[in-house]
């Protein structure tokens, strides 16, 4: 009983000041996710990553948009979205304030416009992964400019491009054939 | 009261839906003002509708010394007969359903229902499982809800405040809609492509995605420094200078990579 | 595999099964060194199990149906044996279930401790294990549908949601009591309990004559989702909830089982940090659990204590993993996130810093006069009634048998550094509580040494390819004792079957025979020696009552049936 007491007046006060001073969580802490949709090319890694499927993403072929949504009423804070994210655009932070009163408010979403392809005309994939794709594939090759024809290119549907590599494999036979018949 | 027992399923697709209870006007206005400013303190019975456990842990660890939500008034009480407010945790099992409901029943009117958790707020991780009907407010209709896998007892007691009207809202919905010529650019252009990303990937596999993230990065701004001395050097330097040895051999291990690209 | 041959651990017993039962063994195959599968005849299973489980201890671990007629033709069922004799290893006995009379001969009526899991596959597959005693079900609702089995592979989508048959319970509680009892329910939710489970106890006035419970009220249906829904890598997030409090010791159970079928080899580092995680999670559940001992024993104030005490142990998480409950730091091939040199530091000064809170606390606990009269002698965990019934962890430990998956299957990072199990002989909550406590300083010298001999290098391989049906079991000693896994991975990145067995699911059948002969005011300090871990029960569901329970129980709980329910349960 003594030993007791003894303990109780060294320990003190251990109460957290919490919420009348801020509460710091350690470095690294596993909050809430923030989503950077500028810096989002809308590649959908996240949503195939998220266990708790709480990052969605939908397509709406009729508007030509990609909907980007999270849930933080599922997440389940473990840093997958984080992980496999190409760009750096979404990352957890020490944030732990979420209570919310209506539960809409536990969702975000961001709107991402497709890419038409010049062949079809039909969207096909999000313009801004389109684009990175262009500047990575610059990168690779050590250009800065695209020509004419790599932009044709990287703006065609993988269904068009397949029929175009097929229209162009068969006219080099043609061409070979003549060459040779000649 | 309604009763919330024989009101019949309906089916969506592969899955029936249980009846959500509803509340009277009048239950529902005194429940309004309660939740604006409670004045006086709130005692809480928990009911466990097939978590894990670890929200209930969070919770002890809430209303245990170093969190002490009893602070605030804020009571955990061994029956629905004494509770202002219902704490809901779990993504609702089937076999839980009746005793969340019974225990509905049992609190007085009016009542504040909080949904704890991800699986209270949604089901989770859990949410479509055969064996769970996904989350509170699809039996009974939820006033606050606390996000988290399981929330930090500061997180619950942030949610207890929001609850009782003490501390404002965070969060809210938005929509980002994407603008014109809206771009992302490539991260250290000045570094070829394959380079980077074997240091990101081996960064990643010497010290996981976060630490191993602001590893690269730091190493990575080191290459992009512009400066009068010869990179090889710069690096043997950056690394030597690491006090950390830890960080040390894993700066040295990139070190190694850039060697093997730039020398051969 | 043959290039292991010379390293195998096991093949004696296997030899000396051949002795006995020359035609019993129809096939073997080895998943790792100390990983053995053997299919044998059904006439013979029941000879081989007991066997191997009396002759040459054998303890069962987990019992595993699988839906095996997309790959050839029958069902299976797998024993598992973890075999703690002068060769330590698994041997997993298989039998095949024809897919047109879907029955097997039961093996419970010789080796009890299979009762449960072929209850499970009964209800999960809808096999017949012919001639086992107890005819109910286990782990599905009762307003399930009697002619839906949610794991066989074409019995539905994993989102499927019947809408109840029924309201009612219906699940016959057993009493062998030869006098006229009366039944005190208690559950599903309870006063300070943490987990839905009922408990009925049937009493003669203060005495406990008997008692049973109906568990699984928190299946969820996860290994279906699992087998579904999830790839490979995001089952290993959804086995960090199978149990709130231990859930990285499923987490890394889950890993190890996929890395041991696929023979990936984690790098060293990352196994040295699995072991410093997991005995982080020992410290805050047995802190958790001490802390409980003083309440059910009226001593509330080291209750407070040691919660306090416990917040320590939780911020070590935190600063290791980022999160101070679930870890969520596994992959297949290894682990999330590093050691830095900072936080090595800061895990050392909270270690120090803990061991000597514990001892204070320790001290003061077991120095409080009227301790020992309310936890010596109380809930008799029989030594025979141990060894029928393979309990896991402290219980099994604090009934004399020093049975730890730490030592006896070493995994993680545990072979580099020095460990001897506990035990102790008394049987009883004392015995129990004492384990505990050992461990807790265990803990604490392991995760130092662990730090001291963690080598450098990567904590993460991706060297590996995925192949379809493979399998193997994973294990690690949680805080509550084994906990194990048995995986076959699948096509498309994703498991065939997963199968995982949480410590408290060995523990809870041998409660019954603890809460015989003691008093209804104990009953919470006997159900909290078990360290229930409801949600543990069961990798797909579980359970839970929590401890506290009965001691406030009898008045408040029945009243509010009262008032619940109109059948009052009391009579």
């Amino acid at each position: 009983m003594f030993k007791l007491l003894k303990e109780i007046l060294r320990t003190g006060d251990a109460t957290v000041q919490y919420p009348f001073a801020p509460y710091e969580a350690s470095k690294d802490f596993r909050g809430k996710p923030e989503h950077d949709a500028e810096k989002c090319i809308a590649c959908a890694a996240c949503t195939i990553a998220c266990p708790p499927n709480a990052i969605h993403m939908e397509t709406d072929l009729d508007a030509g948009t990609r909907t980007w949504s999270i849930d933080y009423g599922r997440c389940i804070f473990c840093g997958r979205c984080e992980e496999s994210c190409p760009t750096g655009a979404i990352g957890l932070t020490p944030e732990f304030e979420l209570a919310v009163m209506s539960k809409e408010d536990l969702t975000v979403k961001a709107v991402f416009q497709l890419d038409h392809c010049r062949s079809c005309g039909k969207p096909f994939a999000p313009l801004k992964e389109v684009e990175y794709v262009g500047k990575l594939l610059a990168q690779t090759g050590g250009e800065t400019e695209r020509s004419a024809r790599e932009e044709q290119i990287l703006h065609t549907c993988p269904e068009c491009k397949r029929k175009n590599d097929l229209e162009q494999v068969s006219r080099m036979k043609i061409a070979a054939q003549m060459e040779t018949s000649k | 009261m309604n009763s919330p027992f024989n009101a019949p399923f309906t089916t969506d697709g592969l899955q029936a839906k249980p009846p959500v209870v509803s509340i009277p006007d009048q239950v529902a206005k005194m429940k309004a003002a309660l939740l604006k400013d409670i004045q006086r303190s709130a005692y809480v019975y928990r009911v466990d509708c097939g978590g894990c456990n670890g929200c209930e842990i969070e919770i002890f660890g809430t209303i245990t010394p170093v969190f002490d939500a009893e602070r605030f008034g804020i009571k955990v009480v061994p029956s629905p007969r004494h509770a202002d407010i219902l704490l809901y945790t779990g993504a609702v099992t089937r076999s839980m359903r009746m005793p969340a409901l019974r225990s509905w029943e049992a609190a007085p009117d009016p009542k504040i229902v909080i949904s704890y958790g991800a699986c209270g707020c949604t089901g989770g991780i859990f949410h479509d499982m055969y064996c769970v009907w996904g989350g509170t407010d699809k039996i009974v209709p939820v006033d606050v809800f606390i996000p988290g896998c399981p929330p930090t007892p500061a997180a619950t007691i942030y949610g207890f405040a929001v609850a009782l009207g003490l501390l404002g809202q965070k969060l809210k919905t938005h929509t980002h809609i994407e603008q014109e010529g809206e771009s992302v650019p490539v991260s250290h252009p000045d570094i070829p492509y394959k380079l980077r990303v074997a240091l990101e990937r081996e960064a990643r596999r010497m010290a996981g995605y976060r630490q191993g993230r602001d590893l690269v990065e730091e190493f990575l701004d080191q290459l992009d420094a512009k400066a009068a001395a010869p990179l090889p050097e710069r690096m043997k330097r950056f690394v030597a200078n690491q006090e950390d040895p830890r960080r040390a051999e894993i700066f040295g291990c990139l070190e190694g990579i850039v060697t093997q690209a730039i020398g051969g | 595999m043959d290039m292991f041959v010379q390293d195998r651990v096991g093949g004696e017993y296997l030899t000396a099964l051949r002795t006995v039962l020359p035609n019993a063994i129809v096939n073997e195959e080895w998943q790792t060194p100390r990983q053995v599968t053997i299919t044998v005849t059904a006439d013979a299973l029941a000879d081989v199990m007991k066997t191997l489980y009396y002759e040459h201890y054998g303890w069962v671990s987990v019992v595993v149906g699988n839906d095996e007629r997309p790959l050839n033709g029958h069902f299976a069922v797998y024993y598992v044996l973890s075999m703690e004799g002068p060769q330590k290893c698994h041997i997993v006995v298989r039998v095949e279930v024809s897919a047109i009379t879907q029955e097997w001969p039961s093996v419970t009526p010789v080796v009890p401790a299979c009762v449960w899991g072929e209850r499970e596959v009964r209800d999960m597959f809808g096999l017949t294990p012919v001639g086992l005693p107890d005819a109910r079900r286990l782990v599905l609702p009762d307003d399930w549908p009697d002619d839906l089995h949610p794991l066989r592979k074409d019995a539905m989508d994993y989102r499927t949601r019947p809408a109840p048959t029924q309201d009612d319970e219906t699940y016959e509680f057993i009493n062998d009591a030869k006098q006229e009892t009366t039944i005190v329910p208690i559950g599903p939710l309870h006063i300070t309990s943490d987990e839905p489970g009922h408990f009925r106890l049937f009493v003669d006035g203060e005495d406990i004559i008997d008692a049973d419970y109906r568990m699984f009220y928190v299946h969820r249906g996860m290994e279906k989702a699992a087998e579904a829904r999830m790839g490979y890598n995001e089952v290993t997030f959804l086995a960090d909830r199978v149990c709130g409090i231990c859930g990285y010791a499923h987490s890394v159970a889950y890993t190890t089982s996929v890395e041991n079928a696929l023979g990936v080899v984690v790098p060293e580092r990352g196994q040295a940090i699995r072991a410093i995680l997991l005995e982080t999670e020992r410290l805050h559940s047995h802190l958790l659990n001490l802390g409980l001992v003083c309440h059910y024993t009226g001593f509330d104030s080291g209750f407070q204590q040691f919660f306090r005490v416990r917040e320590k142990a939780m911020v070590l998480a935190e600063v290791l993993t980022g999160s101070r409950k679930t870890y969520g730091m596994n992959l297949i091939g290894g682990v999330r996130r590093d050691i830095l040199g900072d936080q090595a530091i800061e895990t050392r000064r909270v270690v120090a810093e803990l061991r000597e809170d514990v001892n204070r606390l320790v001290d003061i606990l077991l120095e409080t006069a009227n301790i020992t009269g309310r936890v010596v002698g109380v809930g008799k965990l029989d030594k025979q009634v141990a060894r029928d019934f393979s309990p896991v962890g402290p219980m099994v430990r604090g009934s004399g048998f020093a049975r730890d998956t730490r030592s006896d299957h070493t995994f993680a990072g545990y072979a580099s550094v020095p460990f001897t199990p506990r035990s102790h002989d008394g049987c009883d909550v004392l015995s129990r509580t004492l384990v505990r406590i050992e461990e807790v300083h265990d803990s604490l010298n392991l995760i130092e040494a662990l730090l001291d001999v963690a080598p450098g290098g990567r904590i993460l391989t991706e060297d590996f390819e995925y192949k379809p049906h493979k399998f193997a079991l994973g294990f690690t000693e949680a805080p509550r004792g084994e906990d194990i896994h048995w995986s076959m991975t699948g096509d498309n990145q994703k498991l065939y079957r997963w199968r995982c067995r949480a410590s408290t699911y060995n523990n809870w059948p041998v409660l019954r025979y603890m809460l015989r002969g003691n008093t209804v005011s104990d009953a919470a300090v006997i159900v909290g020696s078990l360290d229930p871990c409801y949600s543990c029960t069961d990798r797909v569901t579980v359970v839970d009552v929590r401890k506290h329970s009965a001691q406030t129980v009898p008045y408040k709980e029945m009243e509010r049936y009262g008032r619940e329910r109109k059948d009052s349960p009391l009579k």
